[in-house]
């Protein structure tokens, strides 16, 4: 059986990308399961969606603590100490990571034991459907690495974003991108070095009952939230051009982050530690003083 | 109203002793942050921008009382945007959260545990799944015994936090998880959008408004409009949701503003009520260009016009400013 686990940002398609792998598995003959992890649905939050391929039936259920492949398809979730992509990655499994990087850059930049392969997906999807949405290009990837055939993951594609979107065109796209990315890696083998058997004992945590002075969490802080730095988020970065910049203040006004600040001569600058790149601020400027540029996150990009 | 940018206003019982600075462009508005970002609402949240400045209105003297929304995810533990604190009450209850603080707060001046200098607002905030469906009567009757608090709705016309089901503030005609047009139903949602300023003005509180994150300097008015009242001040801010309304997240602000253009959302208060329009169009623009931009109303122009519903939709927003005779 493989074990995946899928990690990306609400929006970006990590839910349906475990369903595409799922169902071009199923078309393959496997069986297979595929489910997401709910959380609060929000975009740019950190999402999971896990997939499980047998050839026999899967009595496993739930969260996969210990999967054999993990798709990584925002490279910067890789340092969010609240989602730890790689947790439980078995010796020998295989990190397939969305970013510009070779994996030799990847596999040290973020201190990966297991095997590692990199795409630059993001600009696969920016460059084959014009928007950052990753679902049938990451699901591509994974039917690749996993060993599935191409027309599973065409017909797979089809059935699932018929079901979604109603674009003719779109499909086709999705289509199409969806096997450039099937056919753009040389999957790795992989190499387990343990046997995978189920764990005898029980994983579930009992709970005991306390007083809602001891249970309910209570922030003793405030005003912490930046360090959680959602300048990971963006995708484009708003770039300023100052020399028709009139210091209006609108820009400051718009942005529903207050990432926007204004420096001594009075004119405004962006806090990219935490922009997440909504460019309400490129829209806004009465004087096109913004433009947008593609984001290329590394971890040095952020929180230098 | 008085001139020269204050505001003096003595209508009556629960008028506080105060006057205020009126602002009057977009580079009054004070420059301190009391919502840090880092927060995990979307990119280009119109709620968030909407709340941001009712933060700076507010000051931090606050304490907030949230229902479950996306609201409540700003402060998720262990981290939090506000400098004030910050509790978490059921989807029904946040106004009568709101009463027990009000309660514990002024047991504590009372008792001298506490110095009247350093008493806090209380602000209840909530999304419109709350304040239009789930808690209408726990605000009801927080309106009815006079309580001293703020409520703030961002209104993003749906249940945005589980995913995008319908409320009793999506509009007619909306798509959303749970009124998908389909065959049987081709334009959505069948319901109108509840009237909740009109639902909570039937209890005459001393202010009520509807607000704008595109129109920061008339919300930031407001509320220090409101400050003089003591009992139920209360607003709500029409805020468009990128993926709720399927729209792009640069479109946000555009879109609050296409809102007060086309006449679709009134910017108005009412004192105790007695209902004023703020901003007022000089030429509405035609609702059309409000529906064509979000994917929520997107089956209204293809893959067929529906004519009729979009009538229906104009018409009705022509209804509402000749009522109040206002539409030139
Ligand atoms: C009584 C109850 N029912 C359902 C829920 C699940 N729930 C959590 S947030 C939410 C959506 C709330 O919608 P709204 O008040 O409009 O806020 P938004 O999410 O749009 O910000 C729901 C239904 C709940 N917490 N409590
Ligand atoms: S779903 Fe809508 S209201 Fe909720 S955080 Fe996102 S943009 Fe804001
Ligand atoms: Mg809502």
């Amino acid at each position: 059986m493989y074990r995946l686990r899928f990690h990306g940002r609400g929006g970006q398609g990590a839910r349906v990308a475990s369903k595409v792998l799922g169902t071009a598995a199923f078309l393959d003959g496997y069986y297979a399961q595929d489910f997401p992890l709910y959380g609060a649905e929000r975009r740019g939050a950190p999402v999971a969606a896990s997939t499980r391929i047998s050839e026999d039936p899967i009595m496993e259920r739930g969260v996969i603590s210990a999967p054999d492949i993990v798709i990584v398809m925002d490279e910067t979730l890789l340092q969010d100490p609240l989602t730890m992509p790689v947790s439980g990655i078995k010796q020998g499994g295989i990190v397939l990571i969305n970013t510009a990087h070779s994996p030799e850059e990847a596999k040290v930049e973020y201190k990966i034991t297991a095997q590692v392969l990199t795409l630059d997906i993001t600009k696969i999807g920016l460059d084959m459907l014009g928007t950052p949405i990753l679902s049938t290009l990451a699901g591509g990837v994974a039917a690749r690495i996993v060993g599935l055939s191409e027309d599973s993951l065409r017909d797979a594609v089809k059935k699932i974003l018929s079901e979604i979107i109603t674009d003719k065109r779109l499909l086709d796209k999705n289509v199409a991108a969806a096997l450039y990315c099937f056919n753009a890696i040389t999957p790795a083998k992989i190499e387990l070095k343990t046997t995978d058997t189920i764990k005898k004992k029980s994983t579930v945590i009992s709970v005991p009952f306390e007083p809602a002075t001891v249970s309910s969490p209570a922030i003793n802080a405030t005003g912490n939230t930046p360090l959680r730095m959602t300048g990971n988020w963006r995708v484009f970065r708003p770039d300023w051009n100052y020399d028709s910049c009139t210091r209006c203040m609108i820009c400051v006004a718009r942005c529903p982050d207050g990432c926007i600040l204004v420096n001594e001569d009075g004119y405004p600058y962006t806090d990219y530690d935490n922009c997440k790149g909504c460019l309400i601020c490129v829209e806004e400027c009465p004087t096109n003083s913004l433009g947008k540029v593609r984001e290329v996150h590394t971890k040095k990009v952020i929180g230098k | 109203m008085a001139g020269n940018g204050e505001i003096k206003e003595d209508g009556g019982k629960g008028v506080k002793d105060m006057v205020m600075e009126r602002i009057k462009s977009i580079k009054d508005i004070p420059p301190e942050e009391n919502m840090l970002p880092g927060t995990p609402a979307c990119a280009g949240c119109g709620g968030l921008l909407a709340l941001r400045h009712c933060m700076k209105a507010l000051g931090r003297k606050i304490v907030i009382v949230n229902a479950a929304g996306c609201f409540t995810l700003l402060t998720i533990y262990p981290y939090t945007p506000f400098k004030n604190s910050w509790l978490y009450t059921a989807m029904a209850c946040a106004p009568a959260g709101a009463q027990g603080i009000r309660d514990a707060l002024d047991i504590l001046i009372k008792k001298g545990r506490l110095d009247p200098e350093e008493d806090l607002k209380v602000v209840v905030l909530t999304g419109d799944g709350s304040a239009y469906d789930m808690s209408l009567s726990s605000t009801s009757g927080a309106i009815n015994r006079n309580l001293d608090f703020y409520y703030i709705c961002y209104d993003n016309e749906s249940y945005g936090n589980t995913g995008v089901q319908w409320s009793g503030a999506t509009p007619f005609a909306s798509k959303t998880g749970t009124t998908p047009p389909g065959r049987i139903c081709p334009i959505g949602s069948e319901l109108a959008k509840k009237d909740l300023f009109a639902i909570w003005n039937s209890h005459k509180p001393p202010y009520l408004a509807t607000i704008s994150p595109a129109h920061p300097v008339d919300l930031i008015n407001k509320f220090k409009k409101a400050e003089q009242y003591k009992g139920p001040k209360l607003f709500i801010a029409l805020s468009p949701c990128p993926p709720g309304w399927g729209i792009d997240s640069s479109y946000t602000v555009k879109l609050a503003k296409l809102a007060v253009d086309t006449g679709v959302w009134a910017l108005k208060e009412a004192v105790f009520g007695v209902v004023t329009h703020t901003v007022v169009p000089k030429r509405f623009k035609q609702v059309e260009e409000y529906l064509q931009v979000q994917g929520r109303f997107a089956h209204l122009f293809k893959p067929v016009r529906q004519e009729a519903a979009l009538n229906k939709i104009q018409e009705e927003v022509n209804e509402y400013w000749n009522r109040h005779k206002l539409l030139l």
